[in-house]
Order: C-alpha cells, then sequence, then structure tokens
C-alpha cells in the first residue's frame, strides 16, 4: 500500500515539474492561463452565463446587438443570449476535446508500445490497420459512421478516437524501437523481468513526453474537428456546441442583417480554445525536444547580448605577451599581468 | 534493383485497396440486415402486406434480396466492370454518373487552391527560410500558429459576410445559373469565377501557409547540410549554390507533401462547399448523407480511398525517382 | 617569427578568438590562436574532438557566420593579402581557387542528387569560366590523377554509388582542382578505414608535394601527423599548447599534455605496458577550469597552474610551450 502512495507522489511531484517548467517558458505561460481559463469557464458555466441558453423562459427579443444585458446580443432565429451560450458551449468543446485527447493517448501509447516492443505479427497487424485508416478520408469517414452508429455525445468521442489514435502510434512505435535498444531496458530482459513488466514499467515511462504532447495537440485538433461536424449539422443535436452557433448564424441570417457578433464569438471561441491547447502542446514539444526549438531564437539571443561583456571575454583571453610583439592588441584594451583567467 | 521495389508497393496498395473495399461494404450494414432499412417509405396508409411487397421490390430492385456474401460477390463484380453502384435517389441514378456530374465543380475549387497555395507559398517558404529570423520569418511563424486554431469555414463566414453581403464583392452563396447555364464563354467563365472567388479565398490562406512552412523548413534543414557549406568553400557564387544546391535537395519533401495533398483534390473540402452552397462532391456527399443514400456515400468513399492509394504509391514512386540515395527497400 | 626564414609565408594568422553564445552559456570555442604557414609545408593541428581545431579551419576560410558565433582576429593575411578587408564576394574568388578544403565526412558532404563529375566540373567552370566540355576533359583528368578508376565512367556516379575511399579522393579532387596555394583538411581520414586511409594519405601528400601546395591537417590522430607533418601545433580546449617541428616533438614532448596524447597512442613494438589514458575528460566549453586549463588532468599541476594562464613561452629553435613546469627541459623531467 505505501509502495504504492510513494508512486503516485512521485508522479504528481513530477507532474508539479513539468507544469512549472511549462510555466517558466514564456509561451507556456499564455497558453497554461488560457487552458485554465477555458477549463474553470466550462466547470462554473451555470454561475457565469448570465442566461441559461436551454431554459426556453429566458429568451428574449431577437437580433439583438451587443449590450450591456446582452455582452454578445442575442440571435436572430430564438433570441438566445449570445454570450451564454458561447459560455456553454466551452463545456461541450471542452469535454469532446479532452477526453477524446486523453483516450486518443491511451488507445495510441498502448498499441504504439506494443507494436514497438512486441514486435512480429503484432507489430504488423497494427501497422496494417494504421496504413489503412490512413488511405480512407477522415471526415466522410466520420460522417457515414455518425449515420450508422448514430449521433449521440458519447458516440461522437468513440468515432474521434477509434480515427485518431495511429499518429499517436506510429510515433511512439518509432520511440519505442529506439528504447528497445537502451542499456537499461537490455538489462532488465537479462534479469529476466516479464515483457509486461518492461513495456509498463520501463518503455511507457520513458515515452511520457509524448503522451502528454499529444493529448494537448489531438485535443485541439478534436475540437476543431467537433466544430467542423457540428457546423455541418451532425453533431449531438442537443448539444450546445460553437460550431452548431456557426451554423445557426448562416441559417438564421446573421449574414444577411449583418449581425457580426453572432458569427465573431462562436469563432472566437474556437479560437482560443485551440490556440491555448496547440500553445501548451508546442511548449512541451519543445521541453521534450530542445532541438525542435525554433532556431529563430539565436538571433533573438544575438541581438540581446551585452556587448561590453562580449569584448571582456574576448580580452580576457589574451596571453599579455602580445602587447609590442606583432600585430596590434585586440581593439578594446590591453590586458596587463593580472588580467588573468580567474 | 528498383523494379522489385515498385512491384512490392504496388502489391502492397493493392493489399490496402482490398480491404478498404471490404470495409467500404460492410460499414453500412453495421447492425442492420438489410441497409435500404433506414431508406424505406414511410408506411403510412399502407397495410402491413402491402408495406412488405413495397419493401420486396426495392430491395430486389437494388439487389439485397440476396444473401450478405452473394451481395458481396455482385458488388465485385460490378467494381471490377466499373459500377459503383445505383443510388437511391428517385430515378435510381446510376452512383459513377451522379459523381461524374458533380466532380469538375469540385475540382475547380480544390485545384484553384493548391495551385494559388503552391506558387505563394513556396515563394514565401523561400524567404522566410532565406530571411531566417527577420520579420518575414516571424510572421510566417505567428501566422501558421494563428490559421491552425482558426477553421476554414470560419474564415469562410468572415469573407462571406464581409466580401459578399457587406460590401457586395463576389455573391456569397453560389449562382445556381453558374451550373445550369454553364458554357465554356466568356460569360460563363467568368460567372464560374466569382462564385469561386469567396471559397478559394477561403481555403487559400491555409493551403498557402502550409506550402510555405514546409518549405521553409526544409531550405532552412538543406541550409544546414554539409555539402553546403563545402559548396560555400570551394568558392561558388551564393546564387549557384541556392538554385543547384539547396533548392533540388529541397525540392524532394515538397514534392512528397505536393503528392499527398493530390488526394484531396477530388474530396474537396466538405465544409466550405457547404458554406457556400457550392455544387461539388462534398454537398454531394452530404445530401446523400441526409437521404441516406447508402449506394451514393459508399461510393464517393470507395473513390476518395482508392484516389488517395494511389496518390500515395505514385508520390512513392516518384520520390525514388527523385532520390538517387534510395534504391532498394522499404523506408518502413 | 624571428627564425629569418626567407621562404614565403602563406599564411599568418594572429590571436583568433571565436565565441558562440547560446542559451547555456557563452562557449569559447577558439581563446588567442595563431598560425603561421610557409610555402609548400605540411602543418598539422592536432586535438581532441572538441578543442577548436575544426572551428579554427573554418574562421581561416570566413566560412563561419556571425550569428551564431562572435569571431576577432588580429591579422589573417594570405599569400600577403588582408583577408579581413575582403568583402564576401572577393572571398569567393579565393575560396576554392587559392584556398581550398577538404572536409571529414565525405558522404555527407557531397551533393548527393549531383554527380561527383559535376561537382568538380563546378570547380573549373567558376573559377576558370570553362565550357561543360572543357570543365569535364579536366575533371576526368583529375580523377586520374587521384587514382580513381574508369575516371570518365565513374564521374557520372553518384556520391552514394562510391565506396567511402572514393568519395574522400572526389574530395581531394575538388580542393586541388584549381592548384590553390593552402588546402585545409579538416580530418580528411577519420572517417576511413586504417587501410584506407594510409592509401588516401599517400595521395594526399603525393598532390601536395606535386603541386607545392601547402597543407593545413587538422586531426586527432598523432599517426597521421608522424607520416605527413612538417610542424606541429598542439591545441587544447581552445588554445595553443605546444608548437615544434614534428620529430622534436615525438622525440621530446614538452607540454604534459602532447606527452599524455603521445602515450595514449599504443606502439606494436610496446611490452606489457598498460593502457595509459589523460585522467579527466576535455574542460567543457562553457565552463573552462581557473589557471591553465589542462590543471585538473596534469600529474605535474602545482598551486601556480591552479590559479595562472601559462602563456605561449619560446623554447628553442622553432618552439613554443604554454606551461609553467614543461617537460623534457634540461633539469626538469619527466618520469
Amino acid at each position: 500500500m505505501k509502495r504504492l502512495w510513494m508512486g503516485v507522489r512521485k508522479r504528481l511531484r513530477g507532474a508539479g515539474e513539468l507544469l512549472a517548467k511549462i510555466w517558466a517558458h514564456r509561451q507556456g505561460k499564455v497558453g497554461l492561463i488560457m487552458v485554465t481559463l477555458l477549463v474553470l469557464v466550462a466547470i462554473f458555466a451555470p454561475y457565469i452565463a448570465p442566461y441559461n441558453p436551454y431554459d426556453v423562459s429566458q429568451r428574449t427579443t431577437k437580433g439583438l446587438p451587443p449590450s450591456w444585458q446582452h455582452p454578445l446580443g442575442t440571435t436572430i432565429n430564438t433570441g438566445q443570449d449570445i454570450f451564454s451560450m458561447l459560455v456553454y458551449g466551452t463545456r461541450v468543446s471542452l469535454i469532446v476535446g479532452v477526453t477524446s485527447g486523453v483516450c486518443i493517448a491511451i488507445v495510441g501509447s498502448i498499441l504504439g508500445v506494443a507494436a514497438g516492443y512486441l514486435g512480429g505479427a503484432v507489430d504488423t497487424l497494427i501497422m496494417r490497420i494504421v496504413d489503412i485508416m490512413l488511405v480512407i478520408p477522415t471526415l466522410p469517414l466520420v460522417i457515414v459512421l455518425t449515420n450508422v452508429l448514430g449521433r449521440d455525445f458519447w458516440i461522437i468521442i468513440l468515432i474521434f478516437v477509434a480515427l485518431g489514435w495511429t499518429g499517436l502510434a506510429r510515433t511512439i512505435r518509432s520511440l519505442v524501437l529506439v528504447l528497445k535498444n537502451t542499456n537499461y531496458v537490455k538489462a532488465a530482459e537479462l534479469a529476466g523481468a516479464s515483457r509486461w513488466h518492461i513495456m509498463i514499467r520501463h518503455i511507457l515511462p520513458g515515452t511520457s513526453h509524448l503522451v502528454i504532447m499529444s493529448t494537448a495537440l489531438s485535443s485541439a485538433g478534436i475540437m476543431v474537428a467537433e466544430a467542423g461536424l457540428s457546423f455541418l449539422g451532425l453533431g449531438d443535436p442537443t448539444a450546445i456546441s460553437w460550431g452548431k452557433m456557426l451554423a445557426e448564424a448562416q441559417s438564421g441570417g446573421a449574414l444577411l442583417f449583418g449581425a457580426w457578433w453572432w458569427i465573431f464569438a462562436p469563432g472566437l471561441g474556437i479560437f482560443l480554445a485551440v490556440f491555448g491547447f496547440m500553445r501548451v502542446g508546442l511548449v512541451l514539444e519543445e521541453i521534450a525536444n530542445p532541438r525542435m526549438k525554433r532556431t529563430s531564437s539565436v538571433y533573438k539571443l544575438f541581438r540581446s547580448l551585452d556587448s561590453s561583456y562580449v569584448e571582456e571575454v574576448f580580452r580576457s583571453m589574451d596571453d599579455y605577451q602580445r602587447i609590442g610583439v606583432e600585430g596590434v592588441s585586440s581593439g578594446g584594451g590591453q590586458s596587463r599581468g593580472t588580467g588573468l583567467e580567474a | 534493383m528498383k523494379l522489385s521495389y515498385v512491384i512490392k508497393r504496388v502489391l502492397y496498395s493493392l493489399f490496402v485497396f482490398a480491404v478498404v473495399i471490404t470495409l467500404n461494404f460492410f460499414i453500412p450494414r453495421i447492425g442492420v440486415e438489410d441497409p435500404a432499412e433506414r431508406y424505406y417509405p414511410p408506411q403510412g396508409n399502407m397495410s402491413e402486406i402491402e408495406y412488405e411487397i413495397v419493401k420486396q421490390l426495392t430491395r430486389e430492385q437494388y439487389g439485397f434480396h440476396v444473401s450478405t456474401w452473394q451481395q458481396f460477390l455482385n458488388y465485385l463484380k460490378g467494381l471490377a466492370q466499373g459500377d459503383l453502384g445505383t443510388s437511391f435517389r428517385p430515378g435510381s441514378p446510376k452512383v459513377l454518373d451522379l459523381i461524374k456530374e458533380r466532380l469538375p465543380w469540385t475540382l475547380v475549387l480544390s485545384v484553384s487552391t493548391m495551385l494559388i497555395g503552391l506558387i505563394v507559398g513556396v515563394l514565401f517558404g523561400v524567404v522566410a527560410a532565406v530571411k531566417r529570423g527577420r520579420w518575414q520569418d516571424t510572421l510566417l511563424l505567428n501566422a501558421s500558429t494563428v490559421m491552425v486554431a482558426l477553421p476554414s469555414f470560419f474564415i469562410a463566414l468572415v469573407l462571406s459576410f464581409y466580401l459578399g453581403f457587406e460590401w457586395e464583392i463576389f455573391p456569397a452563396y453560389t449562382d445556381s445559373t453558374m451550373v445550369s447555364e454553364f458554357a465554356w464563354t466568356w460569360e460563363g467563365i467568368s460567372r464560374v469565377a466569382r462564385n469561386a472567388a469567396l471559397p478559394v479565398m477561403s481555403m487559400m490562406v491555409g493551403s498557402i501557409i502550409s506550402y510555405a512552412q514546409g518549405t521553409r523548413n526544409a531550405v532552412i534543414a538543406v541550409t544546414n547540410e554539409d555539402f553546403v557549406l563545402t559548396a560555400r568553400a570551394k568558392g561558388l557564387k551564393r546564387s549557384t549554390i541556392r538554385y543547384k544546391h539547396i533548392l533540388r535537395n529541397s525540392l524532394l519533401p515538397i514534392v512528397t507533401s505536393l503528392g499527398m495533398s493530390i488526394s484531396g483534390l477530388i474530396g474537396g473540402q466538405v465544409v466550405i462547399e457547404q458554406v457556400f452552397n457550392w455544387n461539388g462532391m462534398g454537398t454531394l456527399f452530404l445530401e446523400a448523407n441526409q437521404t441516406n443514400d447508402y449506394p451514393l456515400m459508399m461510393g464517393i468513399m470507395l473513390l476518395l480511398s482508392g484516389f488517395t492509394i494511389l496518390s500515395i504509391l505514385l508520390t512513392d514512386l516518384v520520390y525514388v525517382l527523385l532520390d538517387p540515395r534510395v534504391t532498394v527497400g522499404d523506408k518502413r | 617569427m624571428g627564425e629569418g626564414r626567407a621562404v614565403e609565408q602563406v599564411l599568418k594568422l594572429r590571436n583568433l578568438k571565436v565565441v558562440f553564445p547560446t542559451d547555456y552559456g557563452l562557449i569559447r570555442a577558439v581563446e588567442g590562436v595563431d598560425l603561421d604557414i610557409y610555402h609548400r609545408e605540411c602543418v598539422a593541428l592536432v586535438g581532441e574532438s572538441g578543442c577548436g581545431k575544426s572551428v579554427t579551419s573554418q574562421a581561416v576560410m570566413r566560412l563561419l557566420d556571425s550569428p551564431p558565433a562572435l569571431i576577432r582576429m588580429d591579422v589573417l593575411e594570405f599569400d600577403g593579402r588582408d583577408l579581413t578587408q575582403c568583402t564576401e564576394a572577393e572571398m569567393q574568388e579565393i575560396r576554392g581557387k587559392e584556398l581550398a578544403m577538404i572536409f571529414q565526412d565525405a558522404m555527407t558532404s557531397l551533393n548527393p542528387v549531383m554527380t561527383v563529375g559535376n561537382q568538380i566540373d563546378e570547380m573549373y567552370r567558376r573559377h576558370y569560366g570553362d565550357s561543360k566540355q572543357a570543365a569535364r576533359e579536366k575533371t576526368v583528368h583529375a580523377l586520374e590523377l587521384i587514382g580513381i578508376p574508369e575516371p570518365k565512367e565513374r564521374a557520372n556516379s553518384f556520391p552514394h554509388q562510391l565506396s567511402g575511399g572514393m568519395r574522400q579522393r572526389v574530395l581531394l579532387a575538388m580542393a586541388f582542382a584549381c592548384m590553390p596555394k593552402l588546402i585545409i583538411a579538416d580530418e580528411p581520414t577519420t572517417a576511413l578505414d586504417v587501410t584506407i586511409q594510409a592509401q588516401v594519405l599517400k595521395t594526399l601528400r603525393g598532390m601536395q608535394r606535386g603541386c607545392g601546395t601547402s597543407l593545413l591537417l587538422v586531426t586527432h590522430d598523432l599517426s597521421v601527423v608522424a607520416k605527413m607533418a612538417d610542424r606541429v601545433y598542439v591545441m587544447y580546449a581552445g588554445k595553443i599548447v605546444e608548437k615544434a617541428p614534428v620529430k622534436e616533438l615525438f622525440t621530446n614532448p614538452h607540454h604534459p599534455y602532447t606527452v599524455g596524447l603521445m602515450a595514449a597512442v599504443p606502439r606494436l613494438t610496446d611490452e606489457k605496458k598498460k593502457f595509459t589514458q589523460i585522467p579527466g575528460t576535455v574542460p567543457s566549453p562553457v565552463h573552462k577550469p581557473s589557471g591553465c586549463y589542462f590543471h585538473p588532468r596534469c600529474e605535474y599541476a602545482t598551486e601556480r597552474c591552479r590559479r595562472e594562464m601559462p602563456r605561449l613561452e619560446p623554447m628553442g629553435r622553432d618552439r613554443q610551450v604554454r606551461c609553467f613546469h614543461p617537460l623534457g627541459v634540461g633539469g626538469k623531467s619527466s618520469d
């Protein structure tokens, strides 16, 4: 029992360190703030939204432009408060996005590790499935599956997960192929550890940074996909989602009557959610793989150099004997006998 | 040497295609004995017996009255003859005919977008790579992070709002006369162009940025290679180095991504077509979905999948041709 | 240098300093290096990897870009010309034609999608303005000289179709194509098998003597130095620590690091001698030790070595050492 607790504590500490690293990153701060805000909005939606868009009695005058009572105006067709719809819409996007992202991470990493480590028939089978799924166009397939299986909220999540695990599985498999040959794995094999044990205790943790990064990025991607699906009218009919808001805006005549607020509100929502998660995901990628850093940082580094410090460094390299021998002493002053290495 | 690789790849593609065909056949049959189950007209005033007769006649019309296995064989036989099935629509048109009618319209949009994206994107990508670290590069970087988060249909609505409704520069909904009165005249073509403007503009930004990003990364990666240093040590002029050494080697990844995007050409962008009510494959698919027209839906899916397999195969083979380093061996 | 050489000087480098700013700190790659190279001689620049020798060679050709490097030098004279005053266009004229470089890894140093023939043709077309045919004739001739069989057919091969040794010879051919005054060879044989190494070195020496080029050989391999060099510079952690003519360096090394390098090379004639390795590791280019950079690994280090950086002192004819307690100098001996 105690061992389990120690394990959990270690994981939490690791998670805390990771969060701190993300926070330290300039862009990571922005991403974390956005994601946290979104999560809070989603959880506390009923408290944040001034009106309940599901409650028919709370509907009012149709087609109002933004005002104090209705910060983002009301819809033209039903007179619902758009701001409240935006707030409640956060729930749908986040739940679908994050749940799918997490499930994709789980399925993808399990299959990726299995394929990479176990090799042979398992590997071939899994990779063939990946190849086949890659060939079928995703949006049409999602549409067909919603048609055949239903448009319930959870079925949609299931469909997204079923189609989305392939990319992660491939990446993880490549990583596992490398990890397989590291010394500590080989040592564990020699020591007689079972394959399960090795996969769970040694290989899986080695992929953790990739998995976390993928969760963030897939969540972002799924949110866009979900928006597109609801926009087409094929999402869950009972939920308020940003994509559906956009569809209603178009069909409800926002374009015709110039109700720009109705169009920009859900668009802004989608943008903030996707952008926030992508930021976190990209920062995680940089943390995991420092070489992937945008090389333009070298240029920024150059611009921010303290030139007097640089000159001092150069000066400190001089052999003081050079003075008066041949050539000129390096620009920036002459070093004396005491100008030596610290 | 190379031939065995080609044969291997072709066989593999055929295998994938076979699996896709099978999946394609069975997906609409999930959970139901009879895929037309959801299509039958409502019973209405008919008695039980009459309704059964109507259903049976429909089944026979579409070949669903035989066993599933027999249906599968018939399906395969049809495919071999180029028959993608018969649509449930009134008049029972052939799926292939419906596709043939709508495909060119989708191509108008997708090919235009791809061309613009390719030309402008590659140019911009090269500039960003050469001016690495300066504002052109940073602009590209910021643009791509923003673009990922902005779905194309949102851009479509915004463009449609301002350019279409407010300022009335381009039509926001596709003019139906574009198709019905189409002719290869100046009038006909310009009508198409005017209607296509907004959809293409919505898709174009994403396409440009994607090609630009890919080109930039490829050029920078090649510039950091050893042989470019050798070229500089040889005292070659910068222009020589750029064109003969850097660009030639950067082409490979660009060609690969180009090849991959070819398959997207015929599917087009379903959502964009919906926004503008454009008469293409995307809207055809959505119509099929709304009426539970399975033969049509699955026919389109099969075509798209087949095309994707083909484009992947071709891209792989072209890559082998272009890059003399890849001789034998699967890169998997 | 004070030896009264009447021979013309091909390269004169004074006080080269190169620094790379990174997120982890300032990398001090080269700290005040001087080099002299005279006509028709082969000079070796020896040191372990990471000591800054490759950076030095690239700096001489002015191939180091200013981001990411920061470069300072007092003097860089090539064949009498002040290279620090040359524009990039002028440098492009000089590079390849009068000052050439041979890189370490021939596989990655050659353009994979161009035939080797085209890559050598480039030299003639660029620097002599030759036509395609004229250049190709010269290329085939060059390949023949360099020892590649069937040169005419081989010229149409791609780099990956050739063996390692042949690829390296192609690099040699490219470097010698315009008969430059100085060739810098950066670890030209490191990536090759020992037997191929010997052949390539033989070819290199033959070409060098035949064309009258000077050679700056950058390497970590002492056996290469013994075979090829006339004079040697030993480099450690960005600084030159010893300079000597080759024979004297091998028979009577002064700097403890040089002694350590020699001892680390096993010789077939050694009997029962243990593998001596210099203890410790090369200092990180960001955090260098105080005083003499070698002191943490030196068994003769004193308190002074920990506090002060020794300077290069002349030590006999054409020799210099950077050490407070050089070995093998009358009175102070190594055991």
